[in-house]
């Protein structure tokens, strides 16, 4: 049975399912284009990436903190579909999840921009089912 | 004062390049040389060890001579989690060779280079930068205390630089 469940990738499949189930949806992940080789302008600051917006679903959304300290930003945590971040990772051509969240410049939510923070993730067999990131809002979001 | 603050990095990076080619870093996916200016780079951008990290945080300007006189302070920061091979015991050692090395690359003669307008890089025309009329001229590093931050080694280094205020220039 534990075979079976590794080869097909059932729990991530089960994790879809259930994150669709309590209405996941869709957010953009904000990645910067590679940076130029051996462009000293942009090391300089005179130029800037570009940056693209990718899609990330289903992911579901939730408060981690239900109040926020005057003037401290609140945190946000998303449950990401691994089967999402592995076909990210795969057609964007990175080594690996972690880098894919290293590099990207936020998360776009109803057109606010939150940091992301850091990642984990839960797994079994070895093999990630669900990306847990953690998210920074602007403190001018903040409520 | 800009002018100086790019001139200053790209000297102090091909000091570093040539002193170590292994130090390196990877932004974005492009590997460069291992020394950055923080004020350059995303915001999102995390922390990376073995590398040099310039931040400018202050600035003065004489106004007594001919050309009025900034003086930058530029801080160095660096830190080491040592060899997960070798379980970290070699941080102090890493450290070490981190601190040669930024004191052979800031102190290595001559402490001056031709300042430089790298503001044509910007835009499609990618024009090459201009020598301006005046050097930047720089102090030893002073090496700041080593902070113990878990397993992680850092050490803040501060550099003066300075130069002539060149008419029109930012």
């Amino acid at each position: 049975m534990a075979d079976v469940m590794r080869a097909t990738g059932a729990t991530a499949r089960a994790a879809d399912a259930l994150l669709r189930g309590v209405g996941g949806r869709t957010v953009l992940l904000r990645m910067p284009a590679p940076a130029g080789a051996g462009d000293v302008a942009e090391q300089l600051g005179l130029e800037t990436p570009q940056f693209q917006d990718v899609e990330l679903a289903p992911v579901v959304f939730r408060r981690a903190r239900a109040n926020a300290t005057e003037g401290k930003a609140a945190r946000r945590e998303v449950l990401v579909s691994a089967t999402a971040v592995e076909a990210l990772v795969g057609s964007l051509g990175y080594s690996a999840a972690a880098v894919l969240f290293a590099t990207a410049f936020g998360v776009l939510v109803d057109g606010v921009l939150m940091t992301v923070e850091s990642v984990t993730d839960s797994e079994v067999f070895g093999k990630p089912y669900l990306y847990h990131l953690w998210l920074r809002e602007p403190v001018a979001e903040t409520v | 004062m800009q002018n100086a603050k790019d001139t200053f990095y790209i000297a102090l990076q091909g000091r570093v390049a040539a002193l170590n080619p292994a130090r390196t870093i990877a932004v974005r996916g492009v590997t460069r040389p291992g020394l950055l200016v923080e004020e350059n780079e995303l915001a999102s951008a995390k922390e990376q060890a073995d590398v040099f990290r310039l931040r400018w945080t202050g600035a003065r300007l004489d106004m007594q001579g001919t050309l009025p006189l900034a003086a930058m302070t530029c801080e160095i920061a660096y830190a080491t989690d040592g060899n997960s091979g070798n379980g970290g015991m070699d941080r102090g050692r890493l450290l070490a060779a981190m601190d040669a090395e930024l004191a052979s690359a800031v102190g290595a003669a001559p402490q001056n280079a031709v300042k430089m307008n790298y503001a044509g890089l910007a835009g499609e025309s990618g024009a090459a930068p201009i020598a301006m009329g005046t050097n930047i001229f720089w102090s030893d590093a002073v090496f700041g205390k080593t902070v113990v931050n878990g397993e992680r080694l850092e050490r803040v280094a501060t550099v003066e630089v300075f130069s002539y205020q060149e008419v029109g220039e930012l």
